[in-house]
């Protein structure tokens, strides 16, 4: 739909742990040919650190958030956190943020799940709110510690990192939402069971009928809605479960590679699962100029797609300046070797207590 | 103000006592000091402990104590004033018979370290310093001995190596304590080379963990007089608090001993010359810093006087007597009073004063007795 | 290993922000929120927020191993002045023990200090890495 260009992006952060293991070594130790790794396009992914998890990252990238907004943290007055790692079952981290960072207290606060969506579920709802003036300010964030069973094919690409969005008013914002488009149904792609420690997946399946589907649905309405042809957008940026669905669903689009290549952060960093396409929009904020048009579309298995048309104001530039960007963030890594990967992410099972 | 002395000591060795528990190590030097102390009676009891809450889900030792050894009931009291409850010990009996509220005080320190796995008892042990600033954010003592060795030795220019030479030399003192914990020789390579505890702080600069208790009786001139133990005169024992290492002006200083040591310079008039020592050497940077606060060595250069110090931790110090936390204090002055009374492993001191120096974390507190010899 | 909630819960504020006890009688500001000045005992004090930025003074590597600290061996403690000028002892995070430098700029950024596994709470709270970006 439409949007009534009111809402926007007033700051935006990112977080990538800085630890990052080779996706070959992975496969080398479970026996995949390495021929699997460069045919999906994803030479590394990030590892968060023992003591870091989606709360801790999240937090990171809402903070810079705050800082390039340079916003008063009592006047925000909503957190959506979108995580499929959350580190309690029941118990918020949006609050946990929130707090850390001397948010106001009346605040619309909550996880959102929806596999890798939750955090483009978290815009969508941010901007809502912003249009309808019910809050100042809306922060949504999308941050995940990805887990793969080991030894899954998933454990090539799943990895961990955080991105968040502070939305606001028009007039204080370096890009507007022009339009939204979100696209469900009921597919089961990949799931993760209560209390079980790592997900499933319908490994081909979350393919076609899951993710390129969605895709391309929500993508075809949103420009149906606005009026608007590929060739209009500067930019597209696509979920990114590895390096190479966002081209092939870019080129099924008709959006060429140079469009997407500047999003596309899934070959240095992994699957960030709710920080995927965020991380990538991210990346393409930093380096865009007034009057871009940027295309965001997000994916959650089970399953569902946003696609966001997004302009770009005056200001981005100076804005970007007062954070860490996504390339300075990509540039700050030490590799580690597959064990300490497992220690830090709590794959070595140990038993607690003395 | 009333005198006291001290009427009878009694120690066991330093170890990994498997076998006992709290009561039967406390049993076994209270027996044997209330027999040393040929008194008529005991009109109080205070007992030391560090870890009881932690380490012997006990709480009211005191009592429980008194109960287990069959006394004759009597007042009971538990102090804990982290490592250096033994010695915090001695400074209520002390008090209680200077203020005329008992004659005889039966002082005993206990500890057992060891009925943990030692990742747990050092959990336990860390809590000396504040458990909300300082141990929730995961520092631990080590960590601060190792931060002031680092600044000593920048400020003072001296070499890790050159600090080797207080475990060394009390490793060699432990040889003759027949109570001692570490009974073994080492060398600097050794200290040098030893696991790492906390950079540059290795096993071989810091205390190991071991079950100990110690026990005294202190007395009114009146009680000592009768049983003729007018010998040894506990001259005062006081304390001092100090600020966290972080709000430290200077961290290779301890202000909280060098107010007391000052304060008993004052009024009692003593030279440390005159006195033999026992020093809470938890970690050796300590030892090197407490010998300058005392005024035995210069500043920055007592590592170069360790060797001809014969009458400090006789005992071999908490590095190889060992450091039963709180019974430590309780330790010291026995230890003090042995070598000024009887003489320990042929060492035996004739000079007039003896202090022992206890202290919590760097300096968190520090407590310091004056003993004096009479006869 | 079990904490207290209402002890972690009750000073949150200063896990989860780097504050300071400002004195107005003496002038001197410290770190850790406290209702009385560590320094002159007065309770003339207002807190403040730390940019949590500083620099590292003296760091110390450590192996000393207790069952809440196991799982982030080996440590590094550093000491830190802050940019506000006090003094603050903290974990940091992020770098290699050997890559440490005296001078070395850090940030303070949320962590895990420990957990009560595998079904209590987790403990989170500043701790110190090196800046990423001066901004
Ligand atoms: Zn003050």
């Amino acid at each position: 739909m439409k949007l009534g260009m009111d809402a926007g992006i007033v700051g935006w952060g990112v977080y990538i742990p800085r630890k990052r293991i080779k996706v070959k070594e992975i496969a080398e130790l479970w026996g995949f040919d390495t021929g699997l790794v460069s045919s999906l396009r994803i030479e590394e992914k990030s590892v968060a650190d023992i003591d870091e998890d989606s709360v801790t990252m999240g937090w990171y990238a809402a903070k810079v958030a705050i800082d390039r907004g340079e916003v008063n943290p009592n006047e925000i007055g909503a957190i959506f956190f979108g995580t499929e790692s959350k580190p309690y079952a029941v118990k918020p981290s949006a609050t946990i943020v929130g707090d850390a960072l001397g948010i106001s207290r009346r605040k619309l606060s909550s996880d959102l799940e929806f596999a890798c969506r939750a955090g483009g579920e978290g815009l969508r709802i941010s901007v809502s709110l912003i249009s309808s003036k019910a809050v100042k300010y809306s922060l949504a964030i999308g941050s995940d510690t990805a887990q793969a069973n080991p030894g899954d094919v998933l454990e090539l690409t799943a990895s961990s990192g955080a991105a968040a969005f502070l939305i606001g008013p028009e007039r204080e914002a370096i890009a507007v939402f022009e339009g939204a488009v979100t696209y469900v149904t009921d597919t089961p792609d990949f799931w993760r069971r209560d209390c079980s420690r790592y997900p499933s997946h319908g490994e081909i399946f979350t393919g076609e009928p899951a993710y390129f589907d969605h895709i391309v649905n929500s993508v075809n309405i949103l420009l149906t809605d606005l009026g608007l042809k590929e060739s209009d957008f500067k930019y597209a940026i696509f979920h990114q479960p590895n390096g190479k669905f966002p081209l092939q669903v870019g080129k099924l689009l008709g959006f060429p590679k140079e469009k997407v290549l500047p999003g596309l952060v899934t070959p240095m960093i992994g699957n960030t699962y709710n920080a995927s396409a965020l991380i990538g929009f991210a990346r393409v904020l930093e380096q865009a100029r007034a009057g871009d048009r940027i295309l965001l579309v997000t994916f959650g298995s089970g399953a569902g797609s946003d696609a966001f048309s997004i302009v770009v104001k005056e200001g981005v530039e100076q804005v970007a300046s007062r954070g860490p960007t996504v390339n300075e963030l990509l540039e700050r890594k030490v590799y580690v070797s597959y064990s300490s990967y497992a220690k830090s992410r709590r794959l070595i099972e140990r038993s607690i207590g003395w | 103000m009333r005198d006291v002395y001290i009427a009878s000591s009694s120690m066991i060795n330093i170890s990994r006592h498997f076998n006992r528990g709290y009561k039967e190590l406390a049993g076994a030097v209270v027996k044997d000091v209330v027999e040393g102390a040929s008194v008529e009676q005991l009109d109080y009891m205070v007992v030391s402990s560090m870890l009881a809450e932690s380490s012997l889900n006990q709480l009211d030792l005191a009592t429980i104590l008194t109960q287990h050894l069959g006394l004759k009931p009597m007042p009971a009291i538990r102090v804990d004033t982290g490592e250096s409850s033994g010695l915090a010990a001695v400074e209520i009996a002390y008090s209680l018979i200077t203020a005329g509220r008992a004659d005889t005080v039966l002082v005993v320190g206990v500890e057992k370290a060891t009925e943990f796995p030692t990742r747990v008892t050092n959990r336990f042990l860390s809590k000396v310093l504040d458990y909300e600033v300082e141990v929730l954010r995961n520092i631990t003592p080590p960590n601060y001995a190792a931060l002031i060795m680092k600044e000593y030795m920048k400020k003072y220019r001296v070499s890790r190596e050159e600090l080797t030479v207080w475990p060394v030399k009390m490793h060699d003192n432990a040889l003759r304590n027949p109570y001692a914990q570490l009974k073994f020789k080492i060398t600097p390579s050794k200290v040098l080379n030893a696991i790492k505890i906390s950079e540059p702080i290795t096993l071989y600069d810091m205390f190991p963990i071991g079950d100990g208790a110690a026990a005294l009786i202190l007395a009114s001139s009146r009680v000592a007089r009768k049983s003729g133990k007018e010998v040894l005169l506990v001259r005062d024992v006081v304390s001092a608090t100090s600020r966290p290492l972080y709000l430290r002006d200077d961290i290779t200083r301890f202000e909280s001993l060098a107010t007391l040591i000052s304060m008993l310079r004052r009024k009692y008039g003593f030279r440390i010359d005159d006195a033999v020592c026992e020093i809470h050497d938890s970690y050796s940077i300590y030892a090197y810093i407490i010998l300058e606060e005392l005024g035995i060595a210069r500043r920055g250069a007592s590592y170069k006087e360790v060797e001809n110090l014969v009458y400090v931790n006789v005992s071999g110090g908490l590095k190889a007597r060992g450091h039963p936390f709180g019974a430590t204090g309780v330790y010291q002055v026995s230890e003090v009073y042995n070598v000024m009374v009887k003489g320990v492993g042929g060492v035996k001191f004739d000079g007039a004063f003896g202090l022992t120096h206890s202290m919590s974390g760097p300096d968190y507190n520090s407590r310091l007795c004056l003993l004096e010899r009479v006869v | 290993m079990r904490s207290s909630i209402s002890i972690f819960w009750r000073r949150k504020d200063s896990y989860y922000k780097v504050l300071l006890t400002r004195c107005k009688r003496c002038g001197r500001a410290s770190f850790f929120a406290r209702d009385v000045c560590p320094y002159c005992g007065s309770s003339d004090v207002s807190i403040v927020k730390s940019s949590g930025r500083g620099r590292v003074v003296s760091y110390t590597v450590s192996y000393f191993r207790t069952d809440s600290n196991e799982e982030y061996l080996p440590l590094v403690i550093a000491l830190v002045r802050l940019d506000e000028g006090v003094y603050v002892t903290g974990e940091l995070r992020d770098v290699e023990p050997a890559e440490v430098r005296e001078g070395m700029e850090v940030e303070a950024v949320l962590r895990r200090y420990s957990s009560d596994d595998p079904y209590g709470l987790i403990y989170y709270g500043l701790k110190f890495i090196p800046v990423i970006k001066r901004c």
